[in-house]
């Protein structure tokens, strides 16, 4: 029997939570990935550079999660049932570290096809990340995908 | 390496990018991506749990695979160029994998004096599989 997905979620806002960028996340990350780009990870050719300081590899802002574990028990589903649909980042200014940005996500959509491996929902969600001046820095957009 | 710099007088439309080649994928890759990502979803780590949820086993995050094509977009255009980039994930990326990121020049514009250049992104297993298809826009300076 197919799980039923809850779809009042669907419009719930996530309490608003803040996320300081560490110096050592943002190395620790694109060490990960195996980007040894040293306007990532070598704080001397960041502080030469336009920025001032090191950045972020563009997927970075991944790493601020905090709501997914809701969205799951919202959703009444768990971790064993999730796929990675579709994920979008945009960004408008760089992120630094030691800076603190307050993230803010919303379900935005929530649907069901069926696939070859058979019935699946997709769970739209938006999360955006403002900084101390309530300024836009990025946004993000994500599918994920629930094996029903 | 080589990090370029790119100006955007010099990139026409329809020009590849240079192909980024990433893997093997080994479990410690998928251990590390967990910690500086913060998703310790066990379908990663774990592959008794992988195959007890139906998933034949351990397979990467797509994320991974998306932060691969955009070292691809950086590492030809340069860090901190990338105005967006969005990716669907078409098939799973599993241990032992190689990860090929190719891309190609769709567009170029300007705009107030913002150069930007729209490039087609993807990536591929050695079977030839693709696993991440999508699109970047970069914004690139101008010689003028």
């Amino acid at each position: 029997m197919p799980i039923q997905l809850n779809r009042g979620v669907v419009g719930k806002e996530y309490p608003p939570y803040a996320i300081t960028v560490e110096r050592g996340k943002i190395k620790e990350f694109a060490r990960a990935i195996g980007d040894l780009n040293p306007f990532y990870l070598d704080d001397e050719v960041g502080r030469a550079s336009a920025w001032g300081d090191i950045i972020t590899p563009p997927t970075f802002p991944i790493s601020f999660r905090d709501e997914t574990g809701l969205l799951l028990r919202d959703l009444g589903t768990d971790v064993s049932r999730l796929l990675h649909g579709e994920q979008e980042f945009e960004i408008f200014r760089q992120l630094r570290p030691g800076e603190t940005y307050l993230c803010r996500s919303k379900v935005l959509d929530l649907y069901e096809k069926t696939g070859k491996t058979g019935p699946m929902g997709f769970v739209v969600r938006e999360t955006s990340v403002t900084d101390a001046n309530n300024e836009i820095v990025a946004k993000m957009r994500s599918i994920t995908v629930v094996r029903l | 390496m080589k990090y370029a710099r790119v100006y955007f007088e010099d990139v026409q439309v329809g020009d590849e990018l240079p192909v980024l080649v990433k893997g093997p994928i080994q479990q410690i890759q998928l251990t590390r991506y967990a910690g500086a990502s913060g998703d310790f979803n066990p379908i990663h780590q774990d592959d008794e749990f992988a195959k007890a949820a139906g998933m034949g086993g351990v397979f990467a995050h797509g994320m991974l695979s998306m932060g691969f094509v955009a070292q691809a977009v950086t590492d030809w255009a340069g860090a901190g160029t990338v105005r967006k980039i969005g990716v669907r994930f078409t098939a799973l990326v599993r241990l032992k994998d190689t990860v090929t990121c190719k891309g190609r020049v769709l567009a170029k514009s300007s705009k107030d004096d913002v150069h930007t250049v729209d490039v087609e992104i993807w990536a591929e297993t050695q079977k030839g599989e693709k696993v991440v298809t999508g699109k970047a826009t970069v914004a690139l300076p101008s010689r003028a």
